[in-house]
């Protein structure tokens, strides 16, 4: 004898409509979508890997607005220093001219006089700020790094000599300062000193090759350094880029763990839809099929 | 030799007998459609013959009993199953809600709050005497800290709700093991009467599925027709016609044990809504509040360790960023940030405004292994997997449970479900017997009255 079947096939059948209904419900959100993953449920392992997706993914976008923070900044200390530069090379035309022995005391002085305004130009320079925070004090941001003594004219440098760095990407410093003491002083003197001394031997007529010399020395170490800040703006330029590469490369490692493959969705999803017609058209079948009290006489 | 007389017994009897036929057919018939219905059989059988002579002559046909066909063992595969099927689904319905509050594409979870919170850092760090940006710190870790405050309310919410849920969940076991008891009775006095306690049965069983759903039993025969039904750690629910009804007693957590007669069994449920539900209260959530409690309790102390190593705008010493926890249990949910000046916040380590190395220090803490051997993040990450696999693999096993109980309910239908078709021709084989029955009933009739007609004068 073979062995009976369930004579009701209505709950079978209710399982598999539901089944095809939540099949095509599933394409669909994929599809609306565009993620496969829209519950930790439904992948917890690509759901847990988008966690540090996201992350990195938004730590980009913050190096990318710092960098945006940085180079400003540093645009703003780099046309400074470049507008030194300017003034000293404008110190060492005038201290040559000066050392010509055909001038008179009078046209030494008018000359002197330029050094002196100068001096106060590149003071205001080596003061610039950015938002309010000095950019060669170091890290004594808020206080004016260079102050000149009103009687006797000498500048001193009340900034300090840290340096700081900032991450522009993961695991990648970059140095953010080069201090005052760095750019403006050296061991002979500097900036404000050789132009100081380059006044008085202007004044004086004495040793006013000397004094040029100085100040060439004092420009050359100015350029060194300022070279930094065309570097940095070079490393920030080139951080951009890598970080919108790195963007690039996130989101499509968002899209291969969570997201739907539109044609397979869709395919799943019309497969879904005839299963479910077929699948509705049969159960109609079997509900209205005939029985034995169909065929007996009334 | 049995004359015509006896014949015309036969022929009532097999009237009556057929009559009980259609009878049975037409009430399979119309119970085609009762949950948990078993399809019944006439057991007809030859009545004694009696012996004339060397002869044998049969005395015709009676209804011997009414049997329900079901398959003990199918039904308790089938209570078994829904065992799994209840736990599984109540475990399932706590964790979509607790997903629910980590769905980072959706815009819930820590992940988002963290990384601000660090970002803010990053951006400290490249403008460290930027007022505006410090405020941006402080912001960023206020949203951290009301994130975590916020996820660790939402989860002792669910847990509540749970706990509420189970105490429902208690009191509808206690109702179903009260009418088990009755219909028990039912069945052992029948059985005893020697009457078909089929349909009593099928209450039963219907009960005891139900039953099922909400707590693991294991049925033992008490003879007689009587189960005896304890949870399968052997706590009495029903003996005889006696129910033991469960209770709850709050436990020193503030949430209820179920107790029954005096014992707590709450740990002994092993399967059953109950046990999804405890399993959800007493595991699942208190083991997602540890890990947040643990990241935050872990996250604070690095930073206020960091803070204290470095200087603040004005060039004091760092004090606590955050308001240290008490202790890691609650950490989550007290998280707070300490400090409300925003140049109170330590981004230098030499005093001086534009110094950013303790900015430095405390992004690169999100990077360190500070929670439980792992970064913030990573930590983060694998309680994200956790919560996502518990449920996804409760959901295939509530997929694959499905479709076994599916498959041993179509087995006890084939055994015990009716099949209308069968039942028609079971109406009409009776149908037949009993006019050719009356048929004969008839003859013998018109027989007797043609003796009977001869014989008078």
């Amino acid at each position: 004898m073979p062995i009976r079947l369930d004579p009701n096939l209505l709950p079978s059948l209710l399982t598999s409509i539901q089944q095809t209904l939540q099949n095509e419900t599933t394409a669909s959100q994929e599809l609306a979508t565009g993620r496969s993953v829209s519950q930790l449920s439904d992948n917890p392992a690509a759901a847990a890997a988008l966690v540090s997706n996201f992350n990195q993914s938004s730590a980009d976008d913050q190096y990318i607005q710092n960098a945006a923070t940085l180079q400003a900044r540093f645009q703003t200390a780099d046309a400074s220093l470049s507008n030194v530069v300017t003034v000293l090379t404008r110190a060492i035309t005038l201290g040559t001219e000066g050392a010509n022995g055909t001038l008179n005391a009078g046209d030494r002085q008018a000359i002197a006089g330029e050094v002196k305004g100068l001096i106060s130009q590149s003071l205001g320079l080596a003061n610039t700020t950015y938002q309010g925070a000095y950019l060669f004090a170091g890290t004594a941001v808020n206080t004016q790094p260079f102050v000149q003594d009103p009687v006797t004219g000498v500048v001193t440098y009340t900034g300090n000599a840290t340096t700081t760095s900032v991450q522009i990407e993961n695991g990648t410093q970059l140095g953010e300062n080069v201090p005052g003491s760095q750019l403006f002083q050296n061991a002979s003197g500097g900036v404000f000193t050789s132009l100081q001394d380059l006044y008085t031997s202007l004044q004086s007529g004495n040793g006013i090759g000397a004094a040029v010399t100085e100040v060439q020395s004092a420009l050359t170490q100015l350029s060194t350094n300022r070279v930094f800040y065309g570097n940095a703006l070079n490393q920030i330029s080139l951080s951009d880029n890598f970080l919108s590469q790195d963007k690039l490369d996130l989101s499509s490692q968002e899209n291969t763990l969570v997201g739907a493959n539109p044609a397979a969705a869709a395919s799943e999803f019309s497969q879904a839809q005839t299963a479910n017609q077929e699948l509705l058209a049969a159960t109609a079948k079997v509900l209205n099929l005939p029985t034995l009290f169909t065929y007996l006489p009334v | 030799m049995g004359g015509l007389s006896a014949s015309l017994n036969i022929a009532l009897q097999s009237l009556l007998a057929q009559q009980d036929g259609i009878s049975i057919a037409s009430n399979n018939i119309a119970n085609v459609n009762t949950p948990g219905y078993s399809r019944q059989v006439a057991n007809l059988v030859e009545t004694p013959p009696v012996q004339f002579g060397h002869s044998l002559f049969g005395t015709g046909v009676e209804l011997q009993s009414v049997t329900s066909l079901r398959d003990s063992v199918l039904d308790l595969r089938v209570n078994q199953e829904t065992q799994q099927q209840g736990q599984l689904n109540a475990f399932i319905g706590g964790g979509q809600q607790i997903q629910a509050l980590f769905n980072q594409t959706s815009g819930t979870g820590l992940q988002g709050p963290l990384t601000a919170f660090f970002n803010s850092l990053s951006q400290l760090a490249s403008n460290p005497s930027d007022i505006n940006t410090r405020q941006g710190v402080l912001t960023a870790a206020q949203n951290l800290a009301s994130a975590f405050n916020q996820t660790s309310a939402n989860l002792a919410t669910q847990q509540r709700n749970t706990d509420l849920s189970l105490t429902q969940t208690v009191s509808q076991v206690n109702s179903l093991t009260t009418q088990i008891a009755t219909v028990n009775g039912q069945v052992s006095a029948a059985t005893g009467a020697g009457q078909n306690a089929g349909p009593l049965i099928d209450q039963r069983q219907q009960l005891l599925n139900q039953l099922s759903n909400l707590v693991d039993i294991s049925e033992i025969n008490a003879g007689h027709g009587s189960l005896t039904v304890t949870t399968t750690s052997g706590t009495p629910l029903v003996v005889a016609k006696q129910s033991f009804a469960l209770s709850t007693q709050a436990s020193a957590n503030g949430l209820q044990d179920v107790y029954s007669q005096g014992a707590d069994i709450t740990s002994s449920i092993t399967s059953g809504q109950l046990a999804g539900e405890i399993q959800i209260r007493d595991q699942e959530i208190p083991s997602i509040q540890n890990s947040l409690d643990t990241l935050a309790f872990s996250l604070a102390n690095a930073v206020n360790t960091q803070s204290a190593a470095g200087t603040d705008l004005n060039g004091n010493a760092g004090g606590n960023f955050f308001v240290p926890p008490a202790a890691q249990a609650g950490a989550a949910s007290s998280l707070a940030v300490a400090i409300t000046d925003p140049a109170k916040i330590a981004a230098g380590q030499d005093g001086s405004p534009g110094d950013n190395a303790n900015a430095n220090a405390l992004l690169a803490l999100q990077n360190q292994n500070i929670v439980g051997g792992q970064t913030p993040l990573t930590y983060y990450s694998n309680t994200i997997y956790k919560i996502g696999n518990d449920l996804a693999s409760a959901q295939a096993n509530e997929q694959s449970g499905s479709t076994v109980l599916q498959q041993l309910q179509n087995l006890q239908g084939g055994v015990s479900g009716v099949d209308i078709n069968e039942e028609a021709a079971n109406l009409i084989r009776y149908q037949t017997a009993y006019e050719a029955s009356a048929r004969v009933s008839a003859v013998i009739d018109s027989l007797l009255q043609t003796t009977i007609n001869t014989f008078t004068p």
